[in-house]
């Protein structure tokens, strides 16, 4: 009896662990539609609700948590940033050379980094599913999911996912200390006959008065081959074209 | 020289074909305008005082750089116009090139021709293995660097690079290392634990100089790197011997002489500490076999003394003196001060991203006693970044940073992208 209590745990708890995962494939599909693809990404920082900055980023993101974003404002110009894993390259345009950064470097530069080169959570945390809640009238489930990997912007995410489709709804962004560091809401849209994510809104909990906007203008199926991800490729103009 | 460029073109016509199979792009440049200022405050006891008005020491100055960098079709591109004034000189203008080079190629093979910038290696304040850009380190509010004109093949794969350097072709020995022709290999892998990079060059002035270095990440918060050179030859600025006669002392040709140094080495140890709460900490530590030694700089000093004593004799013109002290004071100039040093950079950046940080770096001479402290803070915007800081140089009497004719640096930049 024991034995079969035991074996009907493991099934359901493996049968959880492989709905949460699913439940996360389901809501990364509607950022990243494709394996490999370049997204074309303008985030707008708002203070006060006074527009503050605007950043234009190009990212070329493929499987294995690999992502090389590269920016492409004028005071930005030049700079690069390769997410390989947990591991972190920064190229600035005065030295032209890849540095090795910790992940908490990668933290203090722009916020909106991080924000922008993940774009997937089924890779990176697990969790489990802790009810439901309606949200702007939409009914969600509650997803509860922690950081499984050292490089993670936010160790802990309470996401909502629309009990419909799947689509991400909504979010409450955790860092290590575990305090609210940030609030997401997704804003969907029709790219190419498809339902996306058009816009992601990030509400700034530690500094009352930020809000950043995450505008993803285009998604192109790109796979750039392996040897672009080499951080000593990153110097090289090849990757922009 | 001629065989040099001839051979440029050549090899530039054969890349046409390569060239024509990118993608066409329009043209995609980014500008950025830039106005700094200095203002530099002499040391009053310096033994050097009757040379300061020959030299750009103690001089205030400012400059304006208008910088064009990105892409014009398979060529990219950085242009800078710079507009510099400075006390007691003639405002000049300049055009350069820092940057002009097509990137071409596929699969795992690469190739670069052109001008552009090689910097290399892992450290903060001193690079050891940065043997093809030498890019001066520590400057405040530096100028844009100027690239190195060569032809690269690279060959990448996911974790490994090999690539091999041509840099100013049919160039022998020039007057500045960084423009003497030279072979180069360099390698960089990206192992489980760490980067890996390693060089080697071959050059006239220098002969093989080989080296590696690693920079690792074992924990969120902590970087670790290092970095060693072994050189064949080396070369290392120095005054004239201590029984140098009058008539050397006074002639301003010879204010200084080479040595030629066997086998000298260069090495480099650090850390990086990053805090969630916007802090950051830089410990490094660096011997450089290359620059002066301290009993240098105190001759140095010494002879500085006894050429300002000079002036005092009957029939030696203050104008030999002055010119021999100015001539005798480029060697503040070298690369590397000292042969033993230690870097404290203590860096604060808002993590609430209102643009604002705060640097603090702390260098000391472990040789001679002598440091170089700068703060700086930093503003930036939407497209506006402003700087302001201060720079001060003291130490032990005879260290160079304290015989240094300067005693401080005020400085400020504006920079506008669009």
């Amino acid at each position: 009896m024991c034995r079969f209590l035991a074996l009907l745990l493991f099934v359901s708890t493996s049968a959880a662990a492989a709905d949460i995962h699913e439940l996360l494939k389901e809501a990364d599909s509607y950022r990243l539609t494709t394996d490999a693809m370049r997204v074309e990404t303008e985030v707008k920082v708002f203070k006060t609700g006074n527009l503050d900055k605007t950043r234009l980023y190009n990212v070329y993101v493929k499987p294995g948590r690999r992502s090389v974003v590269v920016m492409r404002s004028s005071a930005e110009r030049g700079q690069k940033l390769l997410m390989l894993g947990d591991d972190f390259w920064l190229v600035l345009p005065s030295s032209q050379r890849p540095l090795r950064i910790t992940p908490m470097q990668k933290l203090l530069g722009d916020a909106s980094t991080g924000d922008i080169a993940s774009l997937t959570w089924a890779e990176d945390y697990d969790g489990k599913v802790e009810g439901e809640k309606t949200i702007d009238g939409i009914p969600c489930l509650r997803l509860d999911i922690t950081g499984q990997r050292k490089g993670v912007s936010y160790p802990r995410i309470v996401l909502f996912l629309a009990k419909s489709d799947r689509h991400p709804v909504y979010a409450e962004l955790y860092v290590a200390s575990d305090k609210l560091a940030k609030e997401a809401a997704f804003e969907m849209g029709t790219m190419d006959g498809r339902k996306v994510v058009t816009m992601m809104k990030l509400t700034d909990r530690l500094q009352r008065e930020r809000v950043t906007e995450v505008h993803y203008l285009s998604r192109v199926p790109k796979a750039l081959p392996d040897e672009y991800y080499n951080p000593a490729f990153l110097i090289r103009s090849d990757i922009e074209q | 020289m001629r065989l040099g460029a001839g051979l440029f073109v050549f090899l530039l016509l054969l890349a046409r074909p390569a060239l024509c199979e990118e993608e066409a792009k329009s043209l995609d440049l980014a500008y950025k305008t830039r106005a700094i200022g200095e203002s530099h405050a002499v040391r009053g006891d310096s033994p050097f005082a009757a040379g300061i008005p020959l030299t750009p020491f103690g001089a205030d100055r400012g400059r304006v750089e208008e910088e064009v960098r990105g892409r014009a079709g398979p060529v990219s591109l950085l242009l800078t116009g710079t507009y510099a004034t400075q006390e007691r000189a003639a405002s000049t203008g300049r055009l350069v090139a820092n940057e002009l080079y097509t990137d071409f190629g596929s699969g795992e093979n690469h190739f670069t021709l052109g001008k552009k910038i090689l910097s290399g290696d892992v450290g903060y304040g001193f690079r050891p293995i940065d043997v093809l850009q030498r890019e001066v380190r520590l400057q405040v509010l530096p100028p844009v660097l100027v690239g190195v004109p060569h032809v690269a093949w690279e060959r990448f794969t996911a974790d490994e690079a090999w690539s091999a350097f041509w840099t100013n072709p049919g160039e022998g020995r020039r007057s500045d290392p960084k423009r003497d022709g030279s072979f180069a290999l360099r390698y960089y892998r990206r192992a489980e634990i760490a980067d890996l990079h390693g060089i080697a060059r071959a050059s006239d002035r220098f002969g093989l100089e080989a080296g590696g270095a690693f920079s690792s990440v074992p924990h969120e918060s902590v970087e670790l790197h290092g970095s060693f050179l072994q050189m064949r030859r080396g070369e290392r600025t120095a005054p004239l011997a201590e029984t140098a006669p009058t008539q050397q002392l006074l002639n301003p040709g010879l204010a200084l002489q080479t040595q030629d140094l066997d086998h000298p080495r260069k090495a480099l140890g650090g850390f990086t500490f990053t805090r969630e709460s916007g802090w950051s900490f830089i410990g490094e530590l660096w011997w450089d076999g290359t620059a002066p030694t301290a009993d240098q700089w105190r001759q140095l000093g010494a002879e500085a003394r006894r050429r300002s004593a000079l002036a005092a004799l009957p029939g030696i013109p203050s104008a030999a003196v002055a010119g021999s002290l100015a001539a005798s004071s480029t060697m503040f100039g070298v690369p590397s001060i000292s042969r033993r040093s230690a870097l404290a950079h203590l860096g604060w950046t808002d993590p609430g991203g209102n643009g604002w940080s705060a640097n603090l770096d702390y260098l000391r001479t472990l040789e001679d006693g002598g440091y170089n402290v700068t703060a700086q803070i930093t503003w930036e915007a939407d497209r506006l970044r402003l700087d302001a800081g201060v720079r001060r140089f003291g130490g032990r009497s005879d260290s160079a940073y304290r015989l240094l004719p300067e005693r401080s640096i005020l400085f400020a930049g504006i920079a506008l992208a669009f």
